[in-house]
């Protein structure tokens, strides 16, 4: 696990983002334990305050489960995973479109440059999900 | 919690400490940061009664500095106090006949997390392992606060690593950590609390998180804006 942080934003955001698409990609399993907050503070080398902060959130948020003093795991409620991987799609194309907007390309020619884009070879072996 | 109130110091007709006020909280990380001759070391030093000053006030949990209060912290000056010719075990038998808060079973755990050997002696050891020995010693202590004074100092790299990877383990879990440096870079992501300092004052005290979530600045930015800007 490593994630290349900015120094600049929030680094529990941060690490809430991380979660959240590595259950998006089925990196992380319905179900699965995740590290205790020590371990992960530890791995990515970042305060534990910070860490126990996230972990709140993402419980808050439905992302992870905690019961009692065994190790957290990830939701096991599929609306939940379907949720989360919608949201950091559509993230990820409100963003695209806003900056390809702003460059005022027409339509026809975005549909083309994204398709031969995601045509150029070695990007197939990216799509390893549904 | 450790608190300064208008901490004042002078030598002489010298000004080293001008009204120092910041608090360190249990269960946090505080870094003092400022270049040297910033009073960093004087104020750990205040705060342990090594040295007095004139004005203000320090407490821990609320009480005035006593001998009983003392015993809740542990200094970890930056320079090594053990003699060269000890092993590492030997020295942990010293502290274990001088100090009843000493734990062995804790330094014994941070010698393998330090992936050093008992047997080895303090005068053969790399500057970098000097300064993990060092550290040991002020770690190994049962007390709630912990002092180090610029613990990456002058070591290389790795060994600044592995002296790093201690704030985000059980070593200091729970406890009040003050640590001063005039190099952040190392530990940006790992403490709670940054106090700057300059010509004795605190220029600017804050939660590293919050500047970052709220006004998208690194630990850095806020440094360049208090001490250029």
């Amino acid at each position: 696990m490593a994630i290349h942080f900015d120094k600049r934003e929030a680094v529990y955001i941060q690490v809430i983002r991380y979660f959240k698409e590595q259950i998006a990609i089925g990196e992380l399993k319905s179900g699965q334990e995740i590290p205790s907050r020590r371990e992960l503070a530890q791995q990515l080398k970042i305060n534990p305050n910070t860490v126990q902060r996230a972990y709140k959130e993402m419980e808050e948020e439905g992302l992870i489960y905690t019961d009692g003093n065994k190790p957290s795991i990830v939701t096991e409620e599929k609306k939940r995973i379907k949720e989360i991987r919608e949201s950091l799609i559509t993230e990820a194309i409100d963003q695209f479109v806003d900056r390809i907007t702003s460059l005022q390309i027409p339509k026809e020619q975005v549909f083309e440059l994204v398709q031969s884009k995601l045509n150029e070879p070695g990007r197939e072996g990216e799509e390893k999900h549904d | 919690m450790i608190k300064l109130t208008g901490v004042e110091k002078k030598y002489g007709r010298k000004s080293i400490l001008n009204g120092i006020t910041f608090e360190a909280d249990k269960g946090q990380i505080t870094c003092l940061i400022g270049i040297n001759g910033a009073g960093k070391t004087t104020i750990l030093q205040a705060i342990m009664g090594l040295t007095p000053y004139q004005k203000g006030e320090i407490t821990i949990d609320g009480e005035k500095l006593s001998p009983a209060v003392m015993e809740k912290v542990t200094y970890i000056p930056d320079a090594m106090t053990l003699l060269p010719k000890m092993r590492i075990k030997d020295a942990f038998q010293f502290m274990s006949d001088f100090y009843q808060n000493w734990n062995g079973k804790r330094a014994k755990e941070i010698l393998e997390f330090f992936k050093l050997q008992e047997d080895e002696r303090i005068s053969q050891l790399s500057k970098g392992n000097t300064a993990k020995v060092n550290l040991l010693m002020g770690l190994a202590m049962d007390a709630d606060y912990i002092l180090m004074d610029e613990p990456f100092s002058g070591i290389d790299i790795f060994s600044r690593e592995q002296i790093a990877d201690v704030f985000s383990s059980h070593l200091v879990e729970d406890r009040g950590v003050i640590i001063t440096t005039h190099e952040i870079s190392d530990i940006e992501h790992l403490i709670d609390k940054a106090v700057l300092l300059a010509d004795g004052v605190v220029r600017k005290e804050f939660m590293t998180e919050q500047v970052r979530e709220e006004e998208s600045k690194s630990v850095i930015d806020v440094m360049r804006e208090v001490y250029k800007g």
